[in-house]
């Protein structure tokens, strides 16, 4: 299909512009990595010798031989033989190891809580729109509305004194340390039972989406089609699922490609509430340390996973919205 | 002949904000007889789609049934559980609406809306019979078998209002209610549609309610008109009789509105004044503001009903044809 490869190409451009403000940026700012981990070195042991600062340098790459444009060449080149460089903070694995350890668990955390919001709020808002000016509208749409609108960081740190504190749910990692699980299940148990408060708190960070969905279910709700549809005589059911939710729930999937990128964001300031090992977390510990390597890795790795979610956001929609896919069969011609 | 509906001292008012309410549909009452084509006219927000819509349940609040019975093949479904009622919607009356533009599920095709239509009122569950079934009634209203598969995007306006057609006559109801059917369409596929409708009639033998403000289409098909006026059914007559002998000022003034189609060129008189707000229901005859016809007892007396040879009228002062009686 012509939209697919346009979408694609569209993609890649975004890509690349991304690798290129990801390699340019942190080179534009004062002071380098190298710089700040010789910095390091010198607190613990006193004096070094150039010799040592050359090879440091030469070994993270930083050394001022190479002219600008022909590392960042060197540097795309590296990102897709897989040599994402070599982390400082966590020193000596490389960046793209821990960049895929941290990775697996954001994405068992943000996809775990945005499949579970995704269905819990547009069934609420579903049901809401359906009942519009009943009590229970006006509880989940204001209670969803302020739950959703405490910044992350409150919302995650009174669940973290209350259920964590209080010695109910652990208070930091992803599997208990240490331990060796006897079984999968046991393993899924273990995980399940460290991620459940920070799931709770991204969920309820991600309430509003019930306000969004109602908004939408009440404008199709008022269409003529859905007039005609209790005209024909069709059940209920039918008429709230397939024609209005049907109609209701193809912006909220353009949406959620976007919920992701916040997802994402907010995952930095979870993850180091709960301490728990993603993405988040080890880029806050690079940012501390000045760990450009690991930065840059991080990025580029949540720009890839942005614009997968963007992609398949759009194949869905395509797959949805018949209308969507006349305006492609038409780009063909 | 039965009476297919019968439709006695229905009031519907729309509740406002303040608690009080607008009544839209004051004491109407109207038969349609089996095979039989009444045709309701009158000016936007005179009732018109109130009364279509209430006839099959679809009115929603604010909007309320407030007095009168409403009985279809004989059953008062006003007072019919939901269940039922949902049963007697598409399979004994059906409803052509206003927006063919809109009035198809836009992410589901023809075939599948066919299906629901049989599957929920336990026609067949087979989707080979419902696709036969669809394909027939789509020719009769002339779309190819083809356009089956089709969105209701890829339809065009005048396709998609044949494609609601077919559909409102996949359960061969009794009676037919057409909504300003063709107001979306231009004229000359109007009078095409309405001319195809009009003959499934007569091949089917149902009976048809046709709304709209275009008296002149009106005379053409109906047998009967009601011509409706701030709620209230002001006359109603045989077609002949509205169109040669009008007997309420207000029906003449409709009439004299639409230039006609053959003969001398008319000045087209029209009707002064705007349609009666009726939250301000003045004492007496509703039409008495715009009347030319207006004396004193207009503004006292509400005026009776009074019935003629083949329908009735409500009016002080009705219009003579003196030069005809002599």
């Amino acid at each position: 299909m012509k939209y697919i490869s346009k979408r694609l190409g569209f993609y890649l451009v975004a890509f690349f512009a991304a690798v290129a403000l990801n390699f340019f940026l942190p080179r534009l700012m004062p002071g380098n990595p190298v710089q700040m981990y010789l910095a390091e070195m010198s607190q613990s042991g006193g004096k070094i010798d150039p010799q040592v600062i050359a090879s440091v340098e030469q070994m993270f790459g930083y050394d001022g031989s190479v002219p600008l444009i022909q590392s960042f060449f060197h540097y795309v080149v590296n990102i897709f033989k897989g040599d994402w460089g070599v982390s400082f903070a966590y020193y000596p694995q490389t960046v793209l190891g821990a960049v895929q350890r941290a990775m697996g668990w954001t994405i068992f955390l943000m996809g775990t809580s945005l499949i579970i919001g995704f269905i819990v709020n547009n069934l609420l808002g579903i049901l809401v729109a359906w009942k519009r000016g009943s009590r229970l509208d006006t509880t989940l749409t204001v209670g969803g509305q302020i739950l959703a609108n405490i910044p992350s960081a409150i919302t995650a740190l009174l669940l973290s004194f209350w259920l964590c504190y209080s010695g109910v749910f652990p208070l930091g990692y992803a599997v208990t340390p240490l331990y060796q699980p006897p079984t999968v299940w046991a393993f899924i148990k273990d995980v399940l039972y460290h991620a459940a408060v920070p799931l709770l708190a991204i969920f309820s960070t991600s309430l509003g989406g019930i306000m969004g969905m109602r908004a939408n279910m009440i404008n199709q709700l008022g269409d003529d089609y859905i007039v005609m549809g209790i005209a024909k005589g069709l059940p209920e059911h039918k008429i709230m699922f397939g024609y209005g939710a049907r109609n209701a729930l193809l912006p909220v999937v353009t949406s959620l490609a976007m919920q992701i990128g916040f997802m994402l964001g907010g995952s930095l300031i979870i993850e180091q509430v709960f301490n728990y090992p993603g993405l988040g977390k080890i880029m806050v510990n690079a940012i501390n340390r000045r760990d450009y390597p690991l930065m840059q890795g991080i990025l580029l790795m949540t720009t890839i996973i942005m614009l997968s979610a963007n992609f398949l956001a759009d194949i869905s929609v395509l797959i949805l919205d018949p209308r969507t896919r006349t305006q492609s069969m038409k780009g063909k011609k | 002949m039965n009476e297919v509906l019968k439709v006695e001292d229905l009031c519907v008012d729309y509740i406002t904000e303040n608690g009080g309410y607008v009544r839209a549909v004051d004491h109407v009452s109207f038969i349609i007889k089996e095979g039989q084509s009444l045709g309701l006219a009158g000016e936007s927000g005179c009732g018109k789609s109130t009364i279509a819509y209430s006839l099959m349940g679809l009115h929603r609040p604010p909007a309320l049934i407030s007095n009168g019975r409403i009985f279809l093949n004989g059953r008062d479904i006003l007072s019919l559980p939901q269940k039922e009622l949902r049963a007697v919607r598409w399979s004994e009356v059906s409803m052509v609406f206003q927006s063919a533009m809109n009035c198809l599920n836009p992410v589901v095709t023809l075939e599948k809306q066919f299906f629901e239509i049989y599957k929920y009122h336990h026609i067949t569950k087979n989707r080979a019979e419902a696709r036969e079934r669809a394909i027939k009634l789509l020719n009769l209203v002339g779309i190819p078998a083809e356009r089956i598969t089709d969105y209701p995007h890829q339809l065009s306006g005048g396709m998609r209002q044949r494609a609601i057609i077919a559909m409102a006559l996949a359960l061969n109801p009794k009676l037919l209610i057409l909504d300003e059917p063709t107001t979306a369409l231009d004229t000359v596929v109007q009078r095409e549609i309405l001319k195809q409708i009009f003959d499934l009639k007569n091949q089917l033998g149902f009976s048809i309610l046709f709304i709209t403000h275009d008296i002149s289409l009106m005379m053409e098909f109906c047998d009967e008109v009601a011509i409706m006026y701030a709620g209230k059914i002001v006359e109603q007559a045989d077609c002949k009789t509205i169109l040669h002998r009008p007997n309420h000022p207000y029906t003449y003034g409709l009439k004299q509105s639409f230039p006609s189609l053959r003969g001398e060129i008319h000045y087209m008189e029209g009707i002064p004044g705007v349609p009666l707000d009726l939250k301000h229901i003045p004492q007496g005859c509703r039409f008495q503001a715009r009347c030319n016809k207006i004396t004193c007892i207009c503004k006292e007396k509400e005026p009776v009903r009074s019935n003629t040879d083949s329908g009735f009228y409500f009016c002080h002062n009705p219009l003579k044809y003196e030069e005809e009686q002599k």
